[in-house]
């Protein structure tokens, strides 16, 4: 092999785009010029359509279902009811939380936009008109649409199915409407801290319910094969193994006879995780009919049926010293889960690691409790772009802590500064129970503050008060600060499972004769990247350049077994395990170069792209040469071939934190809030790709303006929700975006085989308060301690107005 | 959802009475109504075509008269299933006071709309309301006093 070695060492190394290079993204090429292939670009020969009957109402019985003139309307099929699926016992289905959903309402509707019946027909249109001939005769219901009085004594019962049932699958139920309750840490020592502290605040804080809404909505084509018995269904899945496996014990398909592939993904956010009505159905369709079945939900169906997330009702209590050093953290949350508990935690944390809650702290003692509960919505509670409920812990000791500061009449940096665990406590030991694993708060937060000026800013802050109280402006600046801890990477085995299926993943990577590669891996991108970043990886490793490395997600025949991809546990996870299974190659590679340079493997050193004999840099044999040799010469003592695989089983989390400073210009008389500044500063351990990073970074922020500025699920005292499409949901567009800058600091995760710790919903977790806290700020001087979210227009003018602010 | 009014009309109370429980008035005065049929004394049956914002829908539905009391007032309340766009229910409390020759017909309409109409249209379901509302009360007016004079 002649090998056309670039000549310096440096340009060996440039020509591996491996870690830390801002690599193009390789997944570009088709996505800008329209070549994507989602799951509604796939279409089979003789493939049929489906359909929902949704209810109208909140909370209703179903006294009947008249299917008789949608099956006469041209090309429908059928129309399948629960009726249908009671037989087959599917007529509910698991959810990922220990619950079972409707997959058709099964003789009650218990929120709007249920899915009653399931129209099947030669086309969509078809299919539409067939939907709208079914008769479906309700008898209305109460509806309970404030948690705050699902466990009320008189109130209706909503889920019939389990009334009575006081055990629930996270322990004792204490009313009919209630799921779980759980809790965390050390009751008496906290309430204990508050007894005795010389300062304490306290504040209910509601995280309001909100949205994933990906751009592409969810959806699946079911197909079975009736002469193999094989049933393959592609979809929107954001963990496609675990789809298989529910669906196999669900369906009694045999495992190896169900093919889940996802394709191309148009964003999940976490709305892709969970299991649909809609893919029950058309798998059903498609045993039935013996054809390819299509269900493809459209915007309103996707806002107001497929997973929402948050809708958590908080109440912080912070002690602390009149210093301002915090001694103590209560918080207490009732969760509104809707319908059905549908949320997509791991097993043993039905409220996620909602217990990361004291943050970025030293906090000596703190308790956690949370109250599930049913309610006539949507069912969800996913994670949006966050860590399982990561993003309302880190809300609320962000609020908090600004609440305290403001009571103290302290800077909020100044106090944030004051309590955070210090870089020798590390891995810290937190009162909930988490170990940390490495972080740097300090240094951080000073570079932040340096990068925006924070003393100007505030001096700047305290003329334009001046100025207002004098009449000569109408606008009021607000700064907002948020320093946040992460826990990503879900999970290590011992305690973290989903469905009892342990949240490891997996890497398998094949070298490729002439020295090119195929990794596939357990997890699939839905924008992240992954096609780009995770030959990065491999590329540093073993010294094959990014570009001949193809890297294949989401065929569960050909991928190994993992977990997928949701609460930033691609890289932490699989990108462990792609690191691992390198280096297994990598050891065997050392012996063939070993026999190849007839030599003893300890005599080897690596360097960049080859082994070379140490002392004689000369004598080396390069990656791609040694992969010929594997194929091509018989080694003695080795097998043939050079591929490996890896399934990695986390030993901790990954504990990715982020200083978040924002500026905005509110005008009192209109409610406007205008992001003027936004500086993100995340250290995510080892840096991959900072190009991806400052995307993700980017995207993170815009959904995090989103969440603060303007989006709200919303329902009425009557069940109707509101904001079930673009006009009403916030979705922010160039024109709202303000241009977020970035910058970073590197502390490498010390349990990770490379140091990645994962980016991905960072952004999203410290947006969120760093934003909401600007809003606060601008009106901190005239008395404002909390109001709830969004910010929009409207409420802004009305807390200005409420402080006798506006004209 | 709620909405109260009044309206002038140059008649006799009896008279207007007499029309709000004239099935052919009401079938002229409903905006969108293209039919209604007497099923008893106080029920009909009405088909409603209605369109808030980008949502239109047929709704089939039955109008019940009750808390009779001519020639001063009574209760008209009705429900309809519009299927997919959703279901609306609602009701108007009339009261008729003698102004001189002429009666002042007070309303006071509650209504409450489900499904698409309320998700799609809550902004507009508002406005809507209100203009039809005036639109029944404006064309009633008109035909009572055509009528009264006949």
């Amino acid at each position: 092999m002649n090998d056309q070695t670039p000549i310096t060492r440096e340009q060996r190394i440039e020509k591996l785009q491996g870690q830390g290079c801002s690599r193009k993204r390789v997944e570009d090429v088709r996505f800008t010029q329209g070549k994507g292939n989602y799951v509604d670009d796939i279409k089979l020969p003789g493939m049929l359509f489906g359909d929902f009957v949704r209810s109208p109402y909140g909370h209703a019985n179903v006294k009947s279902i008249n299917t008789e003139a949608a099956l006469k309307v041209p090309g429908v099929l059928a129309v399948i009811t629960a009726e249908d699926l009671k037989p087959l016992n599917l007529h509910y289905m698991p959810t990922l939380a220990g619950d079972v959903q409707a997959v058709l309402a099964d003789e009650k509707v218990l929120f709007q936009g249920q899915e009653v019946a399931f129209v099947v027909a030669t086309d969509r249109y078809a299919a539409a008109d067939g939907v709208e001939a079914v008769e479906v005769d309700y008898e209305a219901l109460p509806v309970i649409n404030d948690p705050h009085k699902s466990m009320d004594d008189d109130a209706p019962t909503l889920r019939e199915d389990i009334a009575g049932k006081m055990e629930g699958a996270h322990g004792a139920r204490k009313h009919n409407n209630h799921i779980f309750f759980w809790e965390e840490g050390d009751k008496e020592g906290t309430d204990k801290a508050l007894a005795d502290a010389e300062v304490v605040v306290e504040e209910q804080i509601t995280y309001q319910r909100v949205h994933p809404c990906p751009l592409e909505t969810c959806g699946c084509v079911a197909s079975m094969d009736k002469i193999t018995g094989k049933l393959t269904v592609w979809g929107t899945f954001q963990a496609p193994h675990a789809v298989r496996t529910v669906a196999s014990l669900i369906t009694n398909i045999a495992e190896h006879n169900i093919r889940i592939i996802s394709p191309d993904i148009g964003g999940g956010f976490g709305n892709k995780v969970g299991v649909y009505p809609g893919y029950i159905c058309s798998i059903v369709a498609s045993i039935v009919t013996g054809a390819p079945v299509k269900w493809v939900e459209d915007r309103i169906e996707n806002l107001t049926a497929t997973a929402f997330a948050r809708d958590y009702h908080m109440t912080g209590k912070l002690a602390a010293t009149k210093e301002g050093i915090i001694t103590g953290l209560s918080a207490y949350v009732l969760a509104d889960h809707g319908a059905f508990d549908a949320c997509a935690d791991p097993t043993k944390f039905p409220a996620g690691f909602f217990s990361i809650v004291t943050g970025a702290y030293d906090i000596p003692v703190a308790h956690v409790g949370v109250d599930g509960v049913y309610t006539n919505k949507a069912p969800g509670g996913v994670a949006y772009r966050c860590s399982f409920r990561v993003t309302e812990a880190a809300y609320l000791i962000e609020r908090m802590i600004d609440i305290l500061a403001r009571k103290l009449d302290m800077d909020p940096a100044e106090i944030r500064m004051k309590n955070f665990i210090k870089k020798e406590q590390f891995p810290y030991d937190s009162a909930l129970g988490w170990e940390y694993d490495s972080g740097d708060y300090h240094t951080a937060m000073e570079k932040a503050l340096d990068t925006i000026d924070y003393k100007a800013l505030r001096a700047e802050q305290a003329e334009n008060r001046a100025a207002f109280d004098r009449g000569e402006t109408r606008t009021l600046m607000g700064i907002g600060v948020a320093f946040f801890t992460e826990i990503v990477g879900a999970g290590p085995v011992k305690n973290c499972d989903i469905l009892g299926l342990g949240m490891f993943d997996s890497c398998e990577i094949r070298i490729h004769p002439t020295g090119s590669a195929t990794a596939r891996l357990g997890t699939i991108s839905q924008g992240q990247g992954h096609a780009t970043t995770f030959p990065q990886i491999i590329a540093s490793e073993i010294g094959i350049p990014a570009e001949d490395i193809t890297l294949e997600e989401g065929d569960t025949d050909t991928a190994p077994y993992g977990l997928g991809t949701y609460g930033s546990r691609s890289t932490p996870v699989a990108g462990a395990a792609t690191a691992m299974a390198a280096r297994k190659i990598k050891a065997k590679a050392q012996m063939i170069a070993a026999y190849l340079l007839e030599v003893h493997d300890s005599d080897l050193e690596w360097d960049v792209d080859r082994f070379q004999v140490k002392g004689n840099p000369e004598l080396h044999k390069t990656m791609k040469e040694i992969a010929f040799a594997a194929y091509t010469q018989a080694i003695p003592g080795l097998e043939p071939g050079l591929e490996a695989v890896s399934y990695y089983d986390p030993p901790n989390m990954t504990y990715p934190f982020g200083a978040y400073i924002g500026v905005v210009d509110i005008d009192v008389d209109t409610g406007e809030v205008d992001v003027r500044r936004f500086y993100a500063l995340d250290d995510c351990g080892t840096r991959i790709n900072p190009m991806i990073i400052e995307g993700q970074v980017h995207g993170g922020l815009t959904e995090a303006l989103a969440i603060v500025m303007g989006q709200d699920i919303s329902y009425d005292e009557i069940g109707n929700m509101s904001g079930s499409s673009l006009m009403d949901f916030f979705l922010p567009t160039a024109v709202e975006t303000p241009n977020w800058e970035t910058g970073f600091t590197e502390t490498p995760s010390p349990h990770h085989p490379i140091g990645a710790k994962g980016v991905g919903e960072s952004p999203n977790v410290g947006g969120v308060p760093a934003l909401s806290n600007a809003v606060h700020d601008a009106f901190a001087h005239k008395g404002l301690t909390h109001t709830q979210m969004p910010h929009d227009h409207w409420r802004v003018w009305k807390t200005a107005q409420s402080l006798g602010l506006t004209e | 959802m709620e909405l109260i009014g009044e309206q002038k009309i140059n008649a006799s109370r009896e008279v207007v009475f007499a029309a709000l429980n004239d099935t052919e008035v009401l079938r002229q005065c409903i905006p969108g109504c293209e039919a209604i049929e007497k099923t008893s004394d106080t029920e009909m049956t009405a088909t409603v075509v209605l369109r808030i914002g980008p949502v239109k829908a047929k709704f089939e539905g039955a109008i019940e008269l009750s808390n009779l009391n001519p020639p001063e007032s009574y209760t008209i309340s009705g429900e309809g299933k519009g299927g997919i766009a959703g279901n609306a229910s609602g009701g108007a409390d009339v009261t008729l006071v003698a102004d001189g020759e002429d009666t002042i017909l007070q309303y006071n309409v509650s209504v409450k709309i489900m499904g698409k109409f309320a998700q799609l249209g809550s902004r507009l379901i508002d406005s809507t309301a209100k203009k039809l509302s005036a639109q029944f009360f404006k064309k009633f007016a008109a035909i009572v006093e055509t009528q009264g004079g006949s």
